[in-house]
């Protein structure tokens, strides 16, 4: 433990170097190697050691000191102009220092120096201006690598290594050093031109990058412009006064800053020439695209605007939107993006089934002035027609446009929001210009209209999702409604074996059973059935129960019942709507069945031999006379039942259940079905009907129609079994 | 989808429609505009042929009911002839022949008409 602990503080101690290092490093080799110069190490008696010493140490030096203008620049990210500001008073004030430094006096004669102050006059003159240069490429180099990618960053590593390399291959030709590299052919100066030529191509190569000036606004690249102009500038004169400031000044002698230099070090002068070289190089590239950038700015402004709007949009589709912000969204973005001066959108009035369009949303203009331009309802009917946009580059020549005398409805825009079904609405865009809509335009409101369409509809399928699962909710409370209308349990009655069942095909159903226990063991029971399905049919259905449940307690006999019926549910069923049931009292105790058939499937009864047949009294259906013939024609059907015998009452769900063929169940397999379960008790004998009628369905899971069953089955006096039970009409 | 169709035919005494296919709740709605239609236009007498009529549901039998007081009033009547068996047995069931006129063929409804024979 203690180990890693004095290693990490090792380590951390170390970076704390590392950090300092060039700023401690830089005055130290400079002021080291100055003084050595300056007590006189270079002279002629200086030694190859003392001078590849002295040498290795400069470099070493203003190592520290790319290093050091590198971490102080790099901390801070300046916008353009800012760079631009920092570059202009870097160069002035670094050109005052040199200016300064050059007045140290001291002078060469014959290339030698005249006095010892000449070595530092040139080291402080060599470090001022390569300062100055190392803080403009580092500075610049921010605005090269804006929008950085691998490949402009490996660019731009490449032209600092190979700048820093040919500046090195510059050694050979210094003037210490020549007498030993007097090669032929002077080759020793070969690398040092091959590689400024690769430093030149790849300055070029990213002075080109220039992506920051398209994010600038027209003030900004104005302001860039100057600022551009004044760099070039004052770098045009830095070099020139550094090649020619001693001959301007004085005649007499011809000593210029760059001599100071040269003598210091070759590499240190050719990286600052190079450098400059840069500094220059970039400005005016950045100026000649700012020049011509200045007319593309209102587009991309224009299009960022666009963005803008976008995203605005993409807001809007994240939360539930309401249609009147939405069309205000739609007629809204045209204008602000630059693209239209007014902006109005038409819907068709679905409720109202007029054909003029209501304008639900305006831009720049009152909604109702717009009818003083043009005629809305023209241009939006023709366009519902077509699904085709409508531009009218001059509204003088359309006769559905009347110009207006301000001049602000020149040239008009009209474009469908269109699904793949319908037009939704039309957006409309004008201009204070005759044709003003050019191919970009038409497509960017294009582009708009699309979009609104999308959340346009979006809105709407949500608001027909919602609707759809109110009624969903509310079916579902119909349907348990209905539930509760049926009976929940068979009663219990001496002799006597019930089972029931009903299942709609739809949520809510028009078929009804019930069963009410009456005085002495007497019992009525219904199956009916309404025409027709669903909620229409359900609602008849309720009015059934609640004539059942009223009536048949105080008037039970069959005739009597269903005429009263027919009347009551004759003044409210439609022309078309009829119901059929099948109505009958039994005694518990007797057997004794009275049975009507108001229109509805046959009864079928079953004797314990399993004789089954249909019981066919004539009656109308409840509903299709509403006089005196319904009564006249209503047979009551008097059935002694024997012990065990089976009565089945069902819906004509039962019989017109199909089958994958399309065939229907029909009454013979009912029989069929009822004759060989009828040794089951009721519950045996509906389970076997419903799991029949369930097989012959088959993959026609859902029922077409709403399916009854009751089952009554008698088992009382069982002592008289045996025989067929007697019916008898009355 | 629908397999069903109505064809009108005049007749000097009465109009016939001559109905084919699966009378049911979805095709239920072409008949009815078919007999609003002769109602509108004074065509009080009808006789509805359904030799071709394969099924009926209830729905379909509603049709009948929907415009028989109308045209009575007027002293019209809608009868009906050439059912299949098994389509008159739906009809049977639900005691339409005690309200209608349902025969065995054209001739026999076009002479209920001539007499001027009504149903009860």
């Amino acid at each position: 433990m203690p180990n890693i602990h004095s290693k990490t503080a090792l380590l951390s101690v170390f970076k704390r170097f590392w950090r300092w290092l060039p700023f401690i490093g830089f005055p130290l080799l400079f002021i080291g190697t100055t003084v050595f110069a300056f007590l006189g190490g270079l002279d002629e008696s200086s030694t190859l050691f003392q001078k590849i010493t002295h040498h290795a140490a400069l470099i070493l030096c203003f190592l520290c000191l790319w290093v050091a203008v590198a971490r102080l620049v790099r901390n801070s990210r300046p916008t353009p102009i800012q760079t631009f500001w920092q570059t202009i008073l870097a160069i002035l004030g670094g050109s005052f220092a040199a200016f300064l430094a050059f007045q140290i006096p001291g002078d060469f004669i014959d290339s030698n120096p005249a006095a010892s102050i000449v070595h530092v006059k040139s080291a402080l003159l060599s470090a001022v201006l390569a300062g100055l240069s190392f803080f403009i490429v580092h500075r610049l180099g921010l605005l090269v690598r804006f929008r950085r990618t691998r490949r402009s960053e490996r660019n731009w590593r490449f032209m600092i290594i190979l700048i820093g390399v040919a500046s090195l291959s510059s050694i050979p030709t210094h003037h210490q050093f020549e007498p030993y590299f007097d090669w032929p052919f002077g080759i020793a100066v070969y690398p040092f031109v091959a590689l400024s030529l690769a430093s030149v191509i790849f300055i070029l190569m990213n002075s080109v990058r220039l992506a920051w000036i398209v994010r600038l606004s027209l003030r900004e690249k104005r302001a860039a412009i100057g600022l551009g102009i004044a760099i070039v500038a004052l770098l045009v004169s830095l070099l020139v006064a550094m090649a020619n400031y001693g001959s301007l000044v004085s005649s007499t002698t011809a000593t210029v800053p760059n001599v100071f230099l040269h003598f210091f070090s070759y590499p240190l002068f050719a990286a600052t020439s190079f450098f400059f070289l840069f500094g220059l190089i970039y400005a005016l590239t950045s100026l000649l695209s700012l020049i011509f950038h200045l007319p593309t700015t209102g587009d991309y402004r224009r299009s960022t605007d666009e963005m803008a709007a976008m995203q605005t949009l993409a807001g809007l589709l994240r939360e539930v939107v309401e249609s009147e912000k939405l069309y205000q969204w739609a007629v809204s973005t045209p204008v602000e993006s630059g693209h239209a001066n007014m902006a109005w959108l038409t819907v068709q009035n679905l409720d109202s089934g007029s054909l003029t369009p209501d304008i639900v949303a305006s831009c720049n203009i009152e909604s109702d002035r717009i009818a003083e331009l043009c005629d809305v309802t023209a241009i939006h009917n023709s366009i519902v027609q077509t699904r085709e946009p409508v531009l009218i580059q001059d509204t003088l020549i359309d006769a559905r446009t009347r110009k207006s005398k301000s001049g602000k409805f020149e040239s008009l825009l009209a474009i469908p929001l269109t699904t793949r079904t319908e037009v939704l609405a039309v957006l409309f865009a004008s201009r204070d210009v005759i044709h003003a809509f050019e191919g970009e335009d038409i497509e960017t409101i294009g582009v708009f209209a699309s979009q609104a369409t999308l959340v346009l509809e979006n809105a709407r399928l949500l608001e027909a999702k919602i609707e759809r699962e109110r009624l969903a909710n509310e079916l579902a409370i119909a349907r348990d409604v209905q539930q509760r209308l049926l009976p929940q349990s068979m009663p219990e009655l001496p002799n006597l074996n019930l089972a029931a069942s009903s299942v709609a095909a739809h949520e809510v159903g028009g078929d009804y059973f019930d069963i009410l226990e009456l005085d002495e063991g007497e019992l009525a029971f219904i199956v009916a059935d309404v025409s027709g399905k669903g909620t229409s049919a359900a609602f008849y259905m309720a009015e059934m129960q609640g004539i059942f449940q009223a009536v048949a307690r105080i008037e039970s006999a069959p005739d009597i019942f269903l005429g009263y019926t027919n009347r009551a549910l004759g003044e409210s069923l439609e022309k078309n709507i009829f119901v059929t049931a099948v109505y009958g009292t039994l005694n518990s105790h007797s057997g004794r069945v009275s049975l009507a058939r108001a229109g509805h499937t046959p009864a079928v009864l079953v004797d314990a031999d399993g004789n089954a047949k249909l019981l066919h009294s004539e009656g109308l259906g409840i509903g299709l006379d509403r006089g005196e013939l319904f009564g006249d024609v209503l047979e009551v059907e008097h059935i002694q039942l024997r012990p065990d015998d089976l009565l089945v009452l069902y819906t004509d769900g039962v019989i017109e259940s199909r089958n994958n063929e399309g065939e229907e169940f029909g009454y013979d397999r009912l029989l069929q079905t009822v004759q060989g379960a009828h040794n089951e008790d009721a519950q045996g004998v509906h389970d076997a009907i419903r799991q029949t009628v369930d097989e012959f369905a088959g993959t026609n899971e859902r029922y077409d129609d709403d399916l009854t069953l009751l089952i009554i089955k008698w088992h009382g006096r069982k002592t008289l079994s045996g025989g067929t039970a007697q019916t008898s009409l009355s | 989808m629908s397999n069903f169709s109505v064809a009108f035919r005049d007749s000097d005494i009465a109009t016939i429609l001559t109905v084919c296919g699966e009378l049911d709740a979805h095709t239920a709605p072409e008949l009815e505009s078919a007999i609003k239609k002769c109602v509108d236009e004074g065509k009080i007498h009808l006789i509805v042929e359904g030799n071709g009529l394969e099924y009926i549901s209830s729905a379909g039998l509603g049709v009948f009911m929907a415009y028989i007081e109308e045209i009575r009033a007027l002293n019209g009547d809608i009868k009906i002839c050439a059912l299949k068996p098994k389509v008159f047995g739906v009809f049977d069931l639900l005691g339409f022949p005690r309200i209608y006129h349902i025969v065995e063929t054209e001739e026999e409804a076009l002479s209920l008409f001539n007499q001027g024979i009504q149903p009860v």
